[in-house]
């Protein structure tokens, strides 16, 4: 009986670590939780375009399609840094829908943002009070979607996107 | 005790009773229930703080979203799950009690038995 009394708090005490060090190690940041929206259907939004308010996207426009969501503004610097990088997808991978998605950000300013860095979207869609951001339960920019051909979330990235991290989670799904 | 005395003090209990009802029954503003809502809400941007200390953008756009949704007469409960659905568990402080965090939940009280039991047995053998 003895043994139970010092054994037992110990076990406790081991098994308390090896999920500590399994979380550890599973590279996980608790800043950056997983979406609650990955492998659910695409939220449900309608946006005008930036250089046309006649011009609407719909959740019905981007059905059997691949699409690449973009959440950006001119005012983030990291949308600028991964910024180049939709040059890229957009090279090669022609076949991809890119829709970026401008939050909070005065038309203008959008316009020659996107005028002096380069326009590699399909379609600019204007979120310029937030509530798309909200529906997708964006909460920093730049954010990153990936969305399949039956309309599902597939992949999310909080922050501007890398080289490695397109190389290594975006394209192996693409 | 004097007949008088005692009916004073049922007096003072009843009115102390009915005050404290109607305090507790009272129509909270809705300010008061953002306020209330939003102390339980993680603010995602920003390192332990609530969305209602929180002067960060993310904090600022849920608190509007949270009175809009109040004065459309939606419930706490709802409001939460219409959060919790695109921002996950994470935005609440305080984790949903549901299948995925029964063992979370369960764990104090499964410690609290286990305890209570070595104590018993070991006070029972130190009398023995």
């Amino acid at each position: 009986m003895n043994r139970i009394f010092i054994l037992t708090p110990l076990i406790v005490l081991l098994i308390i670590c090896i999920f500590s060090l399994v979380y550890l190690l599973s590279g996980k940041d608790p800043n950056k939780p997983p979406s609650a929206l990955l492998n659910k259907d695409v939220p449900i939004f309608e946006s005008s375009s930036l250089y046309n308010a006649m011009d609407i996207i719909k959740t019905k426009d981007i059905e059997n399609k691949k699409i690449l969501i973009n959440f950006f503004a001119s005012w983030c610097s990291p949308c600028k840094i991964e910024h180049p990088l939709f040059f890229e997808i957009r090279k090669k991978y022609p076949e991809l829908y890119l829709l970026g998605f401008n939050h909070k950000d005065p038309p203008s300013d959008a316009k020659k943002y996107l005028e002096d860095d380069g326009n590699p979207y399909d379609f600019v869609g204007v979120d310029s009070d937030g509530l798309i951001a909200l529906e997708f339960g964006v909460f920093g920019l730049p954010e990153t979607y990936l969305i399949n051909e039956d309309g599902k979330i597939i992949y999310k990235f909080m922050g501007p996107i890398t080289k490695d991290i397109l190389k290594n989670e975006i394209e192996p799904l693409l | 005790m004097k007949l008088s005395h005692f009916f004073k003090i049922v007096n003072i209990t009843i009115i102390s009773f009915t005050i404290f009802t109607f305090k507790v029954c009272a129509v909270e503003s809705i300010d008061e229930r953002v306020k209330n809502l939003t102390l339980e809400l993680r603010c995602m941007t920003c390192q332990n703080q609530s969305i209602y200390d929180s002067d960060a953008e993310f904090s600022n756009d849920i608190k509007k979203i949270v009175k809009q949704k109040f004065e459309e007469g939606e419930s706490d409960r709802d409001i939460k799950k219409f959060l919790v659905e695109r921002y996950g568990e994470y935005i609440l402080f305080r984790p949903l009690i549901n299948y995925n965090n029964i063992f979370l939940w369960s764990f104090p009280f499964i410690l609290l038995v286990f305890s209570l039991f070595f104590v018993i047995i070991k006070t029972k053998r130190n009398k023995a």
